[in-house]
């Protein structure tokens, strides 16, 4: 009598169990929130970027739950500065992935920090990796937004050479992997487009005196110089340029200058600066313009600059919720399976994921005072082979 | 002190409880910060205890990290790996013993420049660090370090960071305890004055500076597994800041004190960064205000409530139960002066000094001041170098050498200033000199030490029975007593040839009775040669048969005392007569 | 020959900036003992001012005065609070003015803001010397700058305030002794230090990025420029940052910034160890 008892309640009890649990493949009911943590730089030499990329952020998060969210599930976003070191940034993210349990991530930091949590993550959550860096990026569970040096100079060089006269040029950047890839890649496209390249330099980030590199730019006759120096580097490397007097024969490409540099640069000083990147304040696209409209009206005109890096955040979101509704769910394998072909369309126009990387538009823009106009626009250009 | 020894493993017992107390992953974060913690104990060593600053420690962090994570990465067995650790512990200290060792035997005093020099050390690590890319993985850093083997990096890896902390402190106590910690502590209070009891100061601070990095490279070890990447900016000027502050917020001159403010400010930082948008400044206000009000640092806090609790450990008396043989050679002391001269500037301060004692007793040199007297003690003791000139002791030559070797040679020197070690008790004084000349290194790391004592000890307590209550600090003592310690510590070393200059100084005329009749008696037993330097004409008649006169840095007589009274000479200088 | 007159113009121009920079910490660490960690950040108030001004649409010049007043009051607050207490602690010294440091950073990012600023050049163009194209500002900057040590060392070597500060520096007691009120004089120094510093910030905010962080580079420099010249004499403050920015401007050309760099730290650490009292030692 009693194990009869026992055995229809715990049967019972099991029945609803399972009810309650739901089913087995999805561990969150229907009106969970989807947890997105967003990785930005709050601190550090980074930091700058941190408000506009915050603020791009929660635009897209407002922009996705008007629209129903991802898989009928409201987004909520979590934040965590990675301006630090990468051991800094591990921990951020930790707490985010075991701590909150979130089940997706937005990065826009440094490609040190990358390394770090390819390493802790190792494809059991997706990984959108937004912003402008040297390529390669190939883990499980990874998907790369930002401008590869191919994507940035392939179509550009060879523009540059056409209409700017670029023949000899001088490449300049920081000691560390992504100026010294970018600069390998740059000097395929220049001998390309039948240029050559009359010298290369790399910095300490310490640097803060150029005029030696001034000297010898201005000595080896170079016509058009690639910058790759990032953060106050740029900023006073092309501050003394101008100073120098050299910015009226010599033009630059930046493939890191974006509007926050240029507001550092100063208006006088950035006469024939160019800068290419896959997003610009100014571009004057109706989803551009939108973009940026939308921005304002929710943040005021005080708002913090829009730059391709805090931007990156925005399309970050947008490329989560697109993959995740190709593959019908926020599980990694289901989304690696799916992800490829996956395109999307934001206020950079329309990207598609090709071998983990995005295939989409570039932009030419020349510095016009304090602020870039777009001079070119080269659709659709491949990110390169970045992952075989 | 017995109740901080209670307080220390409290907290090491709290720290282990942390994983059940909050959850393994507070644990995991927790443990970062042990390991700044550690290395903040190695600078707490350094700086607390013997009185340099390292500005640089996160160069020993980094090589320890990327010396380990190679190991790791290479998953070649636990030989090798075993192999590695030592490889990460013994590195960064052969590094630092040798950085320390060049550095401090050039100057005394480690000041601002030692610091600075590990300042730069370290930017020049960074750099290195970031260019090296084929060695350490560049800017991006050393990637993809597997778990130390046997343990998961978010559970139980907090227990082998635990057992670490626990052992580096265990080594810390015993160290700063043995007679090495103790000499240190006498360096940072006076480290000339230990010089002349013949102790390379240099190579002891070397030693310290090397056991703090050996640490620091155990810590970056360990710091390896856990964090999964090494990258510059763990051997950069940045960390190494952060954990001076958390060092000097925690509190320097303790044993647990860097633990404790690591885990407040780094620990406690990293949770408000998120939620706190100003927690910088509040970490600045804090650091700046224990700096200044809290020189002992918030552990100092702790320990103040910690006097309520039970103290426990040794306590009675000293036991003095080890009698060491600190007789010397016997026979009497050669000394000559050979034409020395002394020329610093326009100053001609020693002008061809010469002259000769051999025979064991007092002699006095007296003079008008600036006649060189106590610049004869310099030059002859190593603190000055003789510009010209030859200075010989026991047929050996003595001049320009370094103040401990020649007082290994067998030279005491009491300065005229009284120098005792003011914040270690009467007892340690007292061991420093018993041990001077005779401590070897190994013996410095035992506590055998402590138990010497010789015949003369016991006659030193009963000339001045003030010296058995040990446990004062020296520098409460009144002046009187103090001059009455340094004579005792310079005999104490047993040295066949006493300098005593001005011993009387500062003294009651009893109190001088009291000297004079020990000098007399002490330098009977031993048979050693004394020289004095005195004012006191009194004091100079009964203790010397020899006198010697100096003026403007040349011998001007020579003799027994009723001669040089009626030296016309003599009588000249002292009567201020001619030129 | 152009890019060897600019290379040489380059090294008159980054020895005399270090020393200018360099001025208020000779002052401070040279002449009173104190490791004045906040050093760099007297140089970025002295930039920043530049950006008030601008922004107030005041002309440059209009800069310097209020240069002077904010690192003249930040310094008397500095010197009065903190700094009068630990004369004797160096160690304590260089943590206290560490946390001020990060304060001042603070401070000023909380009310300007993170990003970098741009301070407009009131001296466009360029001339030409020596048959080199250079920056007009900074030819005119050279030579006040040179203008200004040659006065300072006059006003040293002949003033009685310059009399009174070599006694105290020599012999605190003695000097107090026959009426030199120390503790005012040093007050004065420390605040004209920063006072210096401040003023350097103000000459090269034109050239360089302005933001909070900007200050940590000089004072690094700042130090092993008078390790290597000397503390304690204007003449061991210019052969310093010769020695530094010339070995720094030599290298770089020949091989790269890094180099120049790491060569800037290895001189340094050269002269911490085997002449700490640097090439001019006062004695």
């Amino acid at each position: 009598m009693k194990r009869r008892t026992l055995l229809k309640t715990s049967t019972a009890a099991a029945l609803l169990a399972m009810t309650f649990a739901g089913p087995v493949t999805s561990a969150f009911a229907a009106d969970d929130p989807v947890k997105v943590g967003i990785l930005i730089p709050q601190s550090g030499p980074g930091g700058l970027f941190g408000p506009s990329s915050k603020n791009s952020a929660e635009l897209a998060v407002e922009e996705i739950n008007a629209g129903g969210g991802i898989l009928g599930r409201m987004v909520e976003p979590f934040y965590a500065d990675v301006g630090g070191p990468p051991s800094d940034a591990i921990q951020a993210a930790l707490k985010l992935w075991k701590g909150e349990k979130v089940e997706a991530f937005i990065g826009m930091h440094d490609s040190a920090v990358r390394g770090a949590l390819d390493n802790l993550f190792k494809g059991q959550v997706p990984y959108i990796y937004t912003p402008v860096y040297e390529g390669g990026e190939c883990a499980d569970g990874v998907y790369v937004l930002g401008e590869t040096p191919a994507q940035q100079l392939e179509p550009v060089i060879p523009w540059m050479a056409e209409n700017k006269g670029a023949s000899k040029w001088y490449l300049i950047g920081n000691d560390y992997s992504w100026p010294r890839d970018t600069n390998a890649a740059a000097k395929t496209y220049i001998e390309a487009s039948g240029g050559t390249v009359v010298g290369e330099e790399y910095l300490p980030f310490t640097a803060d005196n150029f005029d030696s590199n001034l000297a010898k730019i201005k000595d080896s006759g170079a016509d058009a110089v690639l910058v790759t120096l990032v953060g106050g580097a740029s900023v006073g490397f092309n501050r003394a340029f101008a100073s120098f007097g050299l910015s009226d024969d010599v033009t630059r490409l930046g493939t890191l200058i974006e509007e926050n540099t240029l507001a550092g640069i100063g208006a006088e000083n950035s006469q024939n600066l160019f800068s290419s990147a896959g997003y610009f304040a100014n571009i004057d696209t109706e989803p551009a313009k939108k973009f940026a409209d939308a921005y304002k009206a929710k943040f005021g005109d005080d708002a913090p600059v829009l730059n391709s890096l805090g931007e990156s955040v925005y399309d970050g979101l947008l490329l989560l919720k697109a993959i995740a509704d190709k593959a019908g769910s926020l599980d990694v394998a289901a989304m690696d399976k799916a992800a490829e072909g996956v395109s999307y369309s934001g206020p950079r126009g329309e990207a598609t994921l090709e071998q983990r990387h995005t295939t989409k538009d570039i932009y030419l823009a020349e510095a016009n005072g304090a602020d870039f106009t777009v001079v070119e626009t080269f659709s659709k250009v491949g990110a390169g082979d970045n992952c075989q | 002190m017995a109740s901080s020894r209670a307080i220390n493993v409290l907290f090491l017992i709290g720290l282990l409880l942390v994983p059940f107390l909050w959850d393994s992953f507070v644990a995991y974060q927790l443990g970062l910060f042990l390991l700044y913690g550690m290395v903040g104990q190695g600078i707490g060593l350094c700086w607390g205890r013997a009185g340099f600053l390292p500005l640089g420690q996160a160069l020993f962090f980094g090589v320890g990290a990327y010396v380990f994570g190679s190991a790791l990465k290479l998953e070649a067995g636990s030989l090798f790996l075993i192999a590695g650790l030592l490889a990460a512990i013994l590195l960064p200290a052969l590094i630092a013993f040798v950085v320390g060792f060049l550095v401090f035997i050039r100057q005394i005093g480690s000041g601002p420049y030692f610091s600075l020099i590990t300042l730069a050390l370290t930017m020049l690590g960074f750099q290195l660090a970031n260019s090296m890319d084929w060695l350490t993985g560049g800017f991006n850093g050393m990637t993809g370090i597997p778990a130390l083997p046997g343990t998961d990096t978010y559970e139980t890896l907090y227990y082998v960071i635990w057992a670490a902390l626990v052992l580096v402190s265990g080594v810390l106590a015993y160290v700063g305890t043995a007679p090495f910690g103790q000499l240190l502590g006498a360096t940072a209070q006076n480290e000339e004055r230990l010089q002349y009891f013949g102790f390379n100061t240099a190579l002891l601070k070397a030693i310290a500076f090397a056991i703090s990095a050996a640490v620091a490279g155990l810590a970056g070890a360990l710091f390896a597994p856990h964090q999964g990447i090494v990258t510059p900016q763990s051997v950069g000027f940045l960390l190494s800041a952060e954990i001076v502050v958390w060092t000097a917020v925690g509190g320097r001159a303790s044993l647990m004190g860097p633990v404790l403010g690591a885990i407040l400010i780094g620990f406690m930082a990293s949770e408000l960064r998120d939620s706190f948008q100003y927690w910088e400044v509040l970490i600045a206000l804090v650091f700046v205000i224990v700096v200044i009000r809290f020189p002992g640092g918030l552990w100092s806090l702790v320990e103040g409530l910690a006097h309520r609790l039970p103290s426990f450990g040794a306590k009675g008396a000293r036991r003095r139960d080890i009698e060491t043989d600190k007789s010397r050679a016997n026979g009497p002391v050669r000394l000559a002066f050979e034409d020395v001269e002394l020329v610093l500037g326009p100053v001609r301060i020693l002008d061809k000094l010469s002259f000769r004692i051999e025979t064991p007793g007092v002699h006095s040199i007296i003079g008008p001041n600036g006649a060189g007297k106590t610049s004869a003690f310099n030059v002859l003791t190593g603190r000055l170098k003789p510009t010209a000139g030859r200075i010989e002791y026991s047929g050996a030559p003595v001049g320009g050498l370094s103040r401990h070797r020649i007082a290994r040679m067998g030279i005491a020197r009491k300065l005229q200033i009284p120098s005792v070690f003011p914040d270690l008790s009467v007892d340690r004084n007292v061991d420093i000199a018993l041990w001077a000349g005779d401590l070897t290194l190994t013996k410095m790391f035992t506590l055998r030490p402590f138990r010497w004592s010789t015949p003369l000890l016991n006659e030193m307590y009963d000339i001045f029975p003030f010296l058995e209550d040990g446990r004062q600090p020296a520098g409460s003592l009144s002046l009187g007593q103090r001059q009455k310690l340094d004579f005792a510590m310079t005999c104490l070393t047993q040295s066949p040839l006493l300098l005593l200059d001005e011993p009387c100084a500062g003294l009651s005329s009893s109190e001088t009775g009291e000297m004079i009749d020990a000098i007399e008696r002490i330098v009977g037993t031993t048979g050693s040669t004394a020289i004095i330097i005195e004012h006191d004409m009194q004091v100079v008649e009964r203790l010397s048969n020899h006198v010697l006169v100096l003026n403007q840095g040349a011998l001007l007589a020579n003799g027994a005392m009723e001669e040089i009274r009626s030296d016309p000479a003599v009588q000249a200088v002292y009567g201020g007569g001619s030129k | 020959m152009e890019l060897v007159a600019l290379q040489g113009l380059n090294f008159v121009y980054i020895s005399l900036t270090l020393a200018l920079v360099a001025l208020g910490l000779a002052v401070v660490f040279g002449l009173l003992g104190v490791m004045n960690m906040a050093h760099g950040e007297f140089v970025m108030l002295g930039a920043y001012s530049v950006l008030v001004v601008q922004n107030a649409g005041l002309p440059f010049l209009a800069a310097l005065p209020l240069a002077l007043a904010v690192c003249a009051a930040v310094g008397w607050l500095l010197e009065f609070f903190v700094i009068r207490h630990l004369y004797r602690r160096p160690f304590d010294t260089l943590l206290a003015t560490w946390g001020l440091a990060i304060l001042m950073r603070e401070i000023v990012e909380a009310v300007f803001g993170r990003d970098y600023k741009s301070v407009n050049q009131s001296l466009p163009g360029t001339v030409e010397v020596l048959g080199a194209v250079y920056p007009a500002y900074r030819v005119v900057l050279m030579a006040l700058m040179v203008a200004f040590f040659a006065g300072l060392f006059l006003w040293y070597r002949r003033s009685n305030t310059g009399a009174r500060i070599k006694a105290m520096v020599s012999n605190p007691a003695l000097a107090t002794a026959v009426g030199v009120n120390t503790a005012v004089l040093a007050r004065g120094a420390f605040i004209f230090g920063v006072c210096m510093a401040g003023l350097a910030g103000v000459a090269l905010a034109p050239l360089v990025r302005v933001e909070p962080y900007m200050g940590i580079d000089y004072l690094l420099s700042s130090f092993f420029i008078l390790v290597v010249g000397g503390l304690g004499s204007l003449a061991g403050l210019l052969v310093g940052s010769t020695v530094i920015g010339g070995s720094d401007a030599i290298v770089s050309a020949i091989t790269s910034k890094t180099g120049g760099y790491m060569t800037v730290l290895i001189i340094s650490i050269l002269f911490l160890w085997l002449r700490p009292n640097g090439i001019v030692s006062r004695d």
